[in-house]
């Protein structure tokens, strides 16, 4: 008996300790081209914003068409390929590209017959259509918490953190540059046009460190080039 | 502006897993060195000085209000009479600079922010000269991608040349129109305002060029990254009584800044 007992007490410790996103099941139209790199968004619907957030859609139910969108950052070695002046040591090829503005971004993306992605693209494919705040749905803690300054890892680390559409560094890893300006109700002409949205990166407070929620909306002056904003590509469904 | 050289390995080493913040830390050491130095009690009522052990004519942290000082090895200040800037290592022509040489170099005023990464804020008014003007000088070997400053109370901090190279990085001599105090890096300081404020070096005495990356005295001391660059997160401005606001990363203004 108390084998039994105890086989049916590891099942339900492993189910529980599972770090396993749960996908969203997607159905690729026949004749859709999907880059290997890439994720196909399906259209529908989804919730974007939080009611608490004065500078987002507040929880609105918004409407998307499908769309391709990177499956993760853009590393440094594929930057390399693009700029052979960009250096970086080959260990840490695999991280994202950082310290690019956001003309450099959409050079990239266009280069690769891609753009940047649109706020309803970017916060759709890190979001899944159930709200969630973060996409990998439950909370944990950083393991860097406890230090202070940004540390990326490799754009493909972290499957326990992936979207439900199966997107990497949605929340975490670096910023990303948005294809839109940055904008609010009520902003003032004096930033009218000055930024433009960074989306999906961490959150700092002295040697605390924070995922942004998935509606979090960040922005940047586009000319930045910093340690902790990178790039992501997205592409219309031909 | 900035090149897409690679940021040095060292950025991404995990410094010792300290689980106490800087503020204790800095109480900590700053109480057990100069403890014994005690003259008699002093009253710190209106000095602001966060360890009231240490005398108050040393240089040391302060919670002064509109700008809090930070000094992470207290001291009592630079002697002018044997104090000079060396700038060497990589490059063509190393000098040696005393005060009034610096105020030959082409002077440029800016108000910006200094970010501590303790969370609080201060804005002042900076006036100083750029990189270029020593670049100029000393002429480094391409090679030299990397700076080490020292500065005259043994700390220590590290760059890379672009970055120093950035719009509003400054090697400051005078605040808010008269020239540096004791407190705030007499004579000679850095302001980066992308970076936090362990960054922004104080009375500093070298600047050397090198082609490999050092480590800087908070990396070396606590959980603190060598690269500094201010994250996304809060600011507590001290103009704005220490109310939380959010900030975007690099450098920092506030609603009421623009």
């Amino acid at each position: 008996m108390k084998p039994f007992i105890l086989f049916i007490l590891s099942f339900f410790l492993f189910a529980c300790d599972s770090r396993e996103v749960v996908q969203i099941k997607v159905d690729i139209p026949a004749g859709v081209q999907v880059p290997e790199e890439m994720v196909y968004i399906p259209a529908g619907d989804f919730i974007m914003g939080h009611e608490e957030e004065p500078r987002t859609q507040l929880g609105k139910t918004i409407s998307s068409k499908a769309y391709l969108i990177d499956r993760f950052e853009v590393s440094r070695e594929r930057y390399k390929n693009f700029q052979p002046q960009y250096t970086f040591s080959p260990k840490s090829a695999l991280y994202p590209v950082t310290h690019v503005s956001y003309a450099e971004a959409l050079d990239y993306c266009k280069a690769h017959d891609k753009r940047l992605p649109t706020e309803v693209e970017w916060e759709k494919a890190a979001r899944g259509t159930d709200g969630r705040k973060w996409p990998w749905r439950i909370f944990v803690a950083h393991p860097n918490n406890g230090f202070s300054g940004f540390m990326s890892e490799p754009v493909d680390k972290r499957k326990e953190w992936i979207s439900p559409y199966g997107v990497y560094g949605m929340g975490h890893n670096v910023w990303e540059w948005i294809g839109e300006d940055y904008t609010y109700a009520e902003q003032p002409d004096s930033e009218s046009g000055k930024f433009k949205v960074i989306r999906g990166g961490l959150l700092q407070t002295h040697i605390t460190i924070k995922f942004s929620p998935a509606w979090f909306r960040n922005w940047m002056e586009p000319e930045t080039k910093l340690n902790f904003i990178g790039i992501r590509c997205a592409k219309d469904v031909s | 502006m900035s090149n897409d050289n690679k940021k040095p390995d060292v950025e991404e080493e995990k410094s010792a897993a300290f689980n106490f913040v800087r503020r204790d830390f800095l109480k900590l050491i700053s109480f057990a060195g100069l403890s014994s130095l005690l003259p008699g009690r002093a009253s710190a009522k209106d000095d602001f000085r966060n360890d009231k052990n240490i005398p108050k004519q040393y240089i040391q942290n302060r919670d002064t209000p509109g700008f809090h000082i930070r000094s992470a090895n207290p001291f009592m200040g630079v002697d002018m009479g044997s104090w000079g800037l060396a700038v060497g290592g990589m490059v063509k022509k190393p000098i040696g600079l005393g005060y009034e040489d610096l105020f030959g170099f082409k002077m440029v005023s800016q108000v910006s922010r200094l970010k501590c990464v303790e969370c609080w804020s201060a804005k002042a008014e900076w006036e100083g000269f750029e990189f270029s003007e020593l670049i100029k000088k000393v002429q480094p070997d391409p090679a030299a991608k990397y700076v080490y400053i020292q500065s005259a109370d043994s700390y220590y901090e590290s760059f890379a040349v672009e970055e120093l190279l950035r719009p509003r990085v400054l090697f400051v001599l005078r605040m808010n129109g008269k020239s540096l105090s004791k407190d705030h890096g007499y004579p000679l300081r850095l302001i980066a305002p992308f970076k936090y404020g362990y960054k922004n070096i104080k009375y500093i005495t070298s600047i050397k060029f090198l082609d490999t990356r050092k480590r800087n005295y908070w990396s070396n001391s606590g959980p603190y990254s060598v690269d500094g660059t201010i994250q996304p997160g809060i600011d507590h401005p001290l103009d704005f009584n220490k109310k939380p606001l959010p900030i975007n990363g690099g450098e920092v203004f506030h609603f009421f800044d623009r």
